[in-house]
This record gives C-alpha cells, structure tokens and sequence, in this order.
C-alpha cells in the first residue's frame, strides 16, 4: 500500500523577491542629479606673475649678466634673445598665409636654450598689442611645456647629486610689456 | 469551432491575470548602477569650478594644471565680467548692451574675418592714460578689501600671529580672439589692485 505523498515537498513556495522599485527610483534620481551638476568643461590654466623690477642697480646686473630669456612677439616674426646677449638672437619668422607664429620652431629653438641653460625657468614674453588670445596660449604651451618627444634636459639635483631630467621647459612666464607702453 | 475557442480564451486569460506578472528589474539596476559609478567619477576627476562664460569661445591650451577656486574675469568679445557680473560693454558709446547681431539663416556659414577683434572702452571707464578700467578697479578692491576683512576676521593665523595675506591670485577667461591689448589692459588694473598672479584660463585639448 502507498503513502499518501507528503504535503511539504508539494506545497508552492511563496516566491521571496526584494522590492526593487524604490532602488531603481533612487537611482535614477541620482544620475538625474549628477548629470546636472556635472560640468563637461575641462579647464586648466596658466600662471603668470606681476613682472617686479629688481632690486640689483644696473651695474650689478651688467656684472651678474643674467640670461633674461626674452621672446618678442612682433607682426611677422618672433624673436628669441637676451638683453645680456648670453645667446645669439633667434628670429623665427611667422607661418606663411597668416598663420601666425610658428610654435613648433619656437619651441625647437627654446628647447636648445633650455639645454644650455637647464637652471633657467623663467621667460619674459613680449606680445604685440594685437596677437590674440590663442596665439598667447599657443606661445605659453610652446614655452612651458617639455613634448615625449623633445630630447632630454637634464639638472643635476643639489640634494641627491643625481642628474634628473626636466619635465617643464620655463614654467615662469612673465609678460613683459604689461606695466610699460611698449 | 469559434464559440468554444473564444470560450477557452478567455478562460486562458482570466488564468493569466491570475499571475503575479513581474518584470525582471535585475539588469536595469545593473546598468544604472554603472551609469551611476561612471558619472560620480568623471565628477570626481574634474574638480575644476569654472564654467565657460556666455559667449566666449576659449582657446586650448596642453598645460595638465587644472586651477583651484578664486576670484574670475571674463573677457568676451562683447563684455567685460567680474565674477559672472558684467561691468561693461566693448564698442557701446553710451555703455549699454549692444543690439543682438541678426541671427543667419539656418544651414548657411558665418565668415568671421579671422582677423584680431577691436574692443573699445569709453573713455569715462579709462584712466592711468587708458591702461586702468575703472569699473574693473572697484570692483577688484573691493573683493580684495572683503577678502583681507574675512581673513582679519577668521582664526587663522600666520606664525607671527598675523591674519593670513591676500592671495592676489585673479583667474582670467578670454575669449580665443581678444587681443593682447584688452588682456593687458585687464593685467594692469588687477596689478594696481593688488593682484599679483594671473591665472590665464583655456580648455584643455586632449591628445
């Protein structure tokens, strides 16, 4: 004779599932949220400081003979110099059609001043009155900024020693002409 | 036969009903949660708290430096702004907003001369032999005065004991073709002022 078969293993089970409606909601709330407060701008900048007089007389300065790594941005070229002549002047005439200063040449040619110089990090830039804004930016990346693919400048680290390599061409750019009528 | 197919349909049906009919929620929350985590940390990698101005279209620079919070000019070909308050209208004799250019048509091209733009200021608003704008001026002495006044007030202090200094720091957003004049223009007044850094603002170009 069989038994009757047994109620338990029959019996429906009651489905157990965790209420996710309120979840969801919260969550679309959230990227709701975040997608309005997001900013897809991604702005960087570039200091520059007031240019000082300094504080060392004329002929002091004329002893000392400092490199004053000046870039002269005029209508159809650009020139790099010192006003101690401790580097020959570069002139670098400006890109065919209006194109504007031509950045890579300029960048080339501070790049070999920086290997002579590889303690300096300061460049006055002398802009004419009418260069525009990108240009200035353009002229800024080229003075401060070393590529992958520029060849190596090396400082020797006071501390260590150790010869290290630069990752900034002159990170201090200064205008020059911004307190004078030039 | 019709009659009794309807008849078993709608018994089908009244059995369907009968379900707990529930849509399965799982995988939509995974998305969402995805979306979620991809946008709070694209909010976190970019902490920048400028925005673009109206109508200033800014250069792009390669500089990694990503600038912290401080006080901002906006220089646009059609105003000059202080935290996000205009100051003044460029080539407006009477200093009101110029009249909207007339828009062109749909599909058709604006030829803007690429040529650098002329941005002139009233003479009332200029003085130091047109390099200081006046507005400009105090408004920049007065965030510096509020600045200096919070900081005499707030208890921090220097190892002197003194109120922390003025940071001078003045964040500069241009549009791509203003000249260097008004830049320097706007360098100047904020020297006079007291600002010692310039924080020349652009987008950064990826590469």
């Amino acid at each position: 004779m069989f038994r009757r078969p047994s109620k338990r293993r029959r019996s429906a089970h009651a489905e157990v599932g965790i209420n996710l409606v309120p979840m969801l909601d919260t969550l679309v709330t959230l990227i709701a949220f975040s997608l309005f407060s997001m900013t897809f701008l991604s702005v960087v900048s570039m200091d520059s400081q007031v240019p000082v007089n300094s504080a060392a007389s004329f002929k002091d300065r004329m002893d000392q003979r400092p490199l004053q790594l000046t870039m002269s941005e005029g209508f159809d070229a650009t020139t790099i110099w010192s006003p101690f002549e401790r580097i020959s002047k570069v002139t670098v005439p400006h890109l065919e059609g209006g194109g504007g200063p031509d950045v890579l040449r300029i960048h080339s040619e501070l790049v070999k001043v920086k290997q002579k110089f590889p303690k300096e990090r300061q460049l006055v830039i002398v802009p004419s009155s009418t260069t525009p804004y990108d240009t200035l930016v353009a002229l800024m990346d080229a003075a401060r900024l070393l590529d992958n693919t520029d060849p190596p400048v090396f400082q020797k680290n006071e501390q260590t020693g150790v010869n290290q390599a630069e990752n900034m061409l002159f990170p201090e750019v200064v205008f020059g002409n911004l307190l004078g009528d030039t | 036969m019709p009659h009794f197919r309807s008849i078993r349909n709608r018994r089908a049906r009244k059995r369907l009903d009968g379900r707990n009919m529930e849509l399965n929620l799982t995988s939509m929350m995974d998305i969402l949660v995805i979306i979620l985590v991809f946008l709070l940390k694209s909010q976190a990698s970019n902490t920048s708290v400028f925005i673009g101005a109206e109508g200033a279209e800014m250069p792009y620079s390669r500089t990694p430096d990503v600038p912290p919070d401080s006080l901002h000019v906006a220089v646009t070909r059609e105003y000059l702004a202080f935290q996000d308050q205009k100051l003044l209208y460029f080539n407006s004799p009477t200093g009101a907003p110029p009249a909207p250019a007339p828009k062109a048509p749909p599909g058709t091209k604006s030829h803007e001369p690429e040529e650098p733009l002329k941005l002139e200021i009233r003479k009332e608003d200029l003085d130091d032999g047109g390099r200081r704008i006046t507005p400009l001026y105090d408004a920049l002495v007065q965030a510096r005065e509020k600045s200096e006044l919070l900081r005499a007030k707030s208890g921090a202090r220097t190892d002197q004991g003194e109120p922390l200094p003025f940071d001078g720091i003045l964040a500069i957003q241009a549009d791509k073709r203003v000249p260097y004049d008004m830049l320097r223009r706007v360098m100047y007044t904020a020297a006079v002022a007291g600002y010692k850094t310039y924080r020349l603002l652009a987008m950064k170009k990826e590469e």
